[in-house]
């Protein structure tokens, strides 16, 4: 089956993408993208922290990965454009994951801030991925301003909830022509899936796999589900019916005579 | 000399380029990006960049994210 992801005209390898954000240690983190086999690694721009520990986190992202910072920290445009400006030209390349949060309750993105940072970013030859709430008119408008995918959220970041945005996530997935990729909120490997299922190009993960007990190995069943969603994606699901249709023949065997209730 | 290094007002006593200034904080160079009065300033540029009063300087460093 010819399934390549293809993302502003770049194979993407992972249909899986990894945040390196909440892991214990930066060898742990690596070890959880290498199980994964994530392409696509974010990562995200601070003032330095003279406490903290001073190893540079680059050094741990396999050389193969595509990094892609994230502008958190932002609250409006012009700071995300600058977060973007700054990690590019501390040379780590022009992808990046646009992500303005006005509010630290819930942590949910400003749309319209995201539409105005993306359009200034695609001048500036960048490849935009912005995060945002899952809809329609705004994905449009992404589009329309040259985003190279969409990043709806499943739920809240870092609650774990899953995919509760799924009516909204399905019609991006079929009336936007552009990888979605399911963000924020998938906290199991079974969210992974069912977000595939939908239609998403790809999800990406980072607190269900940084916290989790064992992140290599979840990272390893967060890639295998995503495979999973994908392949049932593509293969053209059986749809959920109410009344019972027997999978074993019904007749040719003793003299049952079957009374239908109606 | 008064410069503003990550948000917080700083008096500089001597000259002081940007180099000695990231070994004087005990932070790894290699780990660190400048910005220099809202311009990325490259490593090489560091030795010859020399702070003058009311610089306004950003210290970061890539770090997990999701």
């Amino acid at each position: 089956m010819d399934d390549k992801l293809i993302i502003a005209g770049q194979e993407i390898r992972s249909r899986f993408f990894l945040g390196t954000g909440k892991f214990a240690s930066y060898p742990l983190m690596r070890d959880a993208i290498v199980a994964s086999a994530a392409h696509i690694i974010t990562v995200a721009l601070r003032r330095i922290d003279k406490q903290e520990r001073q190893e540079n986190i680059l050094d741990y992202i396999p050389k193969d990965c595509l990094i892609m910072t994230n502008t958190s920290g932002a609250r409006n445009a012009d700071e995300a454009v600058r977060i973007a400006r700054i990690a590019r030209a501390a040379g780590c390349g022009n992808w990046i994951k646009i992500e303005i949060i006005p509010d630290n309750k819930y942590l949910l993105p400003d749309n319209a801030q995201t539409i105005l940072a993306t359009e200034i970013l695609v001048k500036e030859d960048f490849i935009v991925m912005p995060y945002v709430n899952p809809d329609l008119a705004d994905a449009r408008r992404l589009s329309d301003a040259g985003a190279a995918s969409i990043m709806p959220l499943g739920a809240p970041i870092g609650t774990n909830k899953g995919v509760c945005t799924r009516e909204l996530i399905k019609i991006l997935a079929q009336e936007i022509h552009l990888p979605i990729v399911v963000d924020a909120g998938i906290g199991r490997p079974s969210h992974a899936a069912e977000a595939m299922e939908l239609g998403a190009a790809a999800v990406l993960v980072n607190t269900a796999v940084a916290t989790a007990q064992d992140p290599v190995a979840t990272a390893q069943a967060f890639s295998l589900a995503v495979k999973a969603g994908r392949i049932a994606f593509c293969a053209g699901m059986a749809m959920p019916k109410d009344r019972a249709e027997a999978s074993s023949p019904l007749t040719g065997f003793f003299a049952i005579t079957w009374k239908i209730h109606l | 000399m008064l410069v503003r290094i990550n948000g917080e007002e700083q008096q500089l006593v001597s000259l002081v380029n940007i180099t000695t200034l990231i070994a004087r904080q005990k932070i790894r160079p290699e780990t660190a990006v400048v910005e220099y009065n809202g311009v990325v300033l490259s490593r090489d540029k560091w030795e010859d960049t020399i702070l003058k009063e009311n610089d306004t300087l950003e210290i970061l460093s890539f770090v997990g994210g999701g």
